[in-house]
């Protein structure tokens, strides 16, 4: 379960404060489907990027089921993404001249998995998302659909409780967007993976349980439970 | 990620630009290179010199002679030099302030309340006219006194160990007999001019054939009651007879504590005492000098080529800020990020020593090679270039050290770099 008290962030750049979050409060249990939306500069990635402990708030608290984030050392908030967290990137950030397998098993490798663990956890990821048969091939030789199924490989193979997507079908035509939504949806309904999308597509947040809008850095629609 | 992990990532990491890491690699490789042919020189020097003097041993041994005074620097020339009294030494015999020879019995009397001492023998100055195995062919003779305590390495047969024995040059037994092995046990006869100019003869067993060095290529060696006698013979009537400049003492016990003990109440009563340790580190000193001196030229190559991966791994940073951005979103931490570069950075260093290493090895043995076909006759036993475990330990260790820290700027920004704007990089 994620929880957002009182969040604020104010980024000063030559002098000047810019206040991205104003006082957002939103809880996001588990199996819950968000979708985050709003034009850009509302604010939708700073409270992702909060969420998912990507960076620290100016004020207020996340607690990450239970435990205040705040409190946490360096290391412990990355070894909190690393286990429980994973990412969709509107742009992939694959590396091209790997193959598929090794850059689905990043997330592991940074775990520090290797041998049979390693592989098999990698092979069950690239396998739910139809790549099977791309598993030793350069990730520069895919499409721009199964780039993104690569990426939601490397989000899912250390079993993570939530996916963070931003933008996730951004690049994407619409046949192939639709594709990977639903493979998305399908690991939020199979798996109860917590899902977590940021979105200025209404048509993708529709097809969330649930969405908050976002405009100046506060909640205007949707809002707290 | 394990550390195996850590260093394949690193080491594909590098060679994704493969020309960059290429030519950062070849100037690490000019000068380790440089510092392998350099350290080779110095080995070869080492070991040549060595091989040339360990053929003269002697433990328990100390030289002694009467200390240097040390000219006042900046002193007018017409200066007036100081008067000296003279003093009595312990046996009541008269000491010259300005003299170096002494007589054994003084030497004897400045061990007293220093050290026990078993033997005295003074540096003889003896000269031969020739030496002859069957009294027919005769061959000039170049004399030499084996001082009591030291011993001689022997091509074949033993060192001096009694009255009216020789141990003779290589070249000589060579000359002497094909198989220098018959000639252990033969006697031979050296004669020699007395103070008179008439020629005596004396009669000697020779024991052994010397091992080549620097003083045994041509000295014959005698023992010291011989060179005692033939020196008698050749200074008897004359003034300064029985008067030497030069002492080999042989200790009754040779404990190494001791001698730093030694040398300095010796040093109290005016005398110089040096071990055999002393005058070879003091060669080896001047050898070490030397090939600091060589490896300063290398040095100055490695650091020139240092900036160059600085260079190359602030492009690689700047190139993958998107990748660690990622990576430190998924948890990785900043030690790691700082490994993955200090690591990138050292392996450039490691492939550039391994290739100098073994290209400095290679060239070198062709060098060594064509080296003993020219100069075999003139320096036999030298080698150029000689690698030694440790000296190529200390050239790798020292270039992943010097790429080391050369990584360190870029491989700290790394590891500073914040995910989300790494992320937004463009």
């Amino acid at each position: 379960m994620l929880e957002a008290i009182n969040l604020s962030k104010t980024y000063t750049s030559d002098g000047v404060d810019f206040q991205a979050l104003k006082d957002v409060d939103i809880r996001i249990d588990d199996g819950d489907c968000l979708a985050i939306i709003g034009k850009s500069g509302s604010g939708k990635s700073t409270l992702m990027h909060l969420l998912a402990c990507l960076d620290a708030p100016t004020a207020g608290n996340i607690l990450v089921d239970g435990t205040d984030t705040s409190l946490l050392s360096e290391k412990k908030k990355n070894n909190l993404r690393n286990e429980k967290f994973g990412f969709v990137f509107q742009q992939f950030f694959l590396n091209g001249r790997d193959t598929v397998f090794e850059n689905v098993v990043l997330p592991m490798r940074i775990r520090g998995i290797s041998g049979s663990e390693l592989s098999k956890a990698a092979d069950e990821a690239i396998s739910a998302v139809g790549l099977k048969d791309k598993r030793n091939k350069k990730a520069k030789d895919l499409s721009g659909g199964e780039k993104q199924r690569v990426c939601i490989a490397r989000a899912l193979v250390g079993k993570p409780q939530v996916i963070f997507a931003d933008e996730p079908t951004g690049n994407l035509d619409s046949a192939t967007g639709a594709a990977v939504e639903d493979m998305l949806f399908g690991l939020n309904r199979d798996k109860g993976i917590t899902l977590v999308i940021v979105t200025h597509d209404p048509d993708l947040a529709q097809r969330c349980k649930r969405s908050v809008e976002m405009k100046d850095g506060q909640i205007v629609a949707g809002g707290a439970v | 990620m394990k550390f195996w992990d850590l260093i394949r990532t690193a080491n594909r990491n590098l060679f994704r630009n493969k020309l960059r890491t290429s030519l950062t690699v070849l100037a690490i490789f000019v000068g380790s290179f440089t510092l392998t042919l350099t350290n080779g020189i110095g080995d070869g020097l080492h070991t040549y010199v060595e091989n040339q003097v360990k053929n003269i041993e002697g433990t328990s041994v100390v030289f002694v002679q009467k200390k240097f005074d040390i000219p006042d620097e900046g002193k007018p020339a017409d200066a007036p030099t100081e008067y000296k009294e003279e003093v009595k030494d312990e046996t009541g015999a008269l000491i010259d302030p300005d003299s170096m020879s002494f007589t054994v019995p003084q030497i004897e009397a400045a061990f007293k309340d220093v050290a026990d001492i078993k033997t005295v023998t003074p540096g003889f100055r003896i000269s031969g006219e020739y030496i002859t195995l069957d009294g027919n062919k005769k061959y000039d003779v170049n004399l030499a006194t084996l001082s009591d305590g030291i011993t001689q390495k022997t091509e074949t047969g033993k060192t001096i160990d009694g009255a009216n024995q020789v141990v003779i040059p290589l070249g000589l037994a060579r000359a002497l007999d094909e198989k220098i092995q018959n000639l252990v046990g033969k006697q031979v006869w050296v004669g020699y001019k007395d103070t008179e100019q008439n020629l005596k003869t004396v009669k000697l067993e020779i024991v052994g054939v010397a091992t080549k060095g620097f003083m045994t290529n041509t000295g014959t060696f005698l023992d010291s009651q011989t060179a005692r006698a033939i020196y008698e013979d050749q200074t008897r009537g004359k003034t300064d007879a029985g008067k030497f400049s030069r002492f080999t003492v042989q200790l009754a016990s040779g404990d190494e504590k001791s001698y730093e003990d030694i040398k300095k109440k010796l040093d109290e009563k005016g005398f110089e005492a040096t071990t055999f340790a002393d005058q070879r580190k003091r060669t080896y000193d001047a050898i070490g000098i030397f090939k600091i001196g060589m490896s300063l030229v290398a040095l100055i190559a490695l650091l020139a080529a240092s900036f160059g991966i600085i260079n190359t791994l602030v492009i690689a940073v700047l190139e993958r800020t998107k990748e660690i951005g990622l990576q430190k979103a998924l948890g990785m931490g900043r030690g790691r990020v700082f490994l993955i570069f200090s690591l990138e950075s050292i392996l450039i260093g490691f492939w550039g020593a391994l290739l100098g290493i073994v290209g400095g090895m290679l060239i070198g043995t062709i060098a060594n090679q064509y080296l003993i076909r020219v100069y075999s006759s003139s320096f036999e036993g030298y080698t150029l270039f000689v690698f030694t475990l440790p000296s190529l330990a200390i050239v790798m260790g020292l270039v992943c050290t010097i790429a080391f820290f050369a990584g360190v700027l870029p491989a700290f920004r790394a590891s500073r770099l914040n995910p989300i704007e790494a992320l937004r990089y463009e």
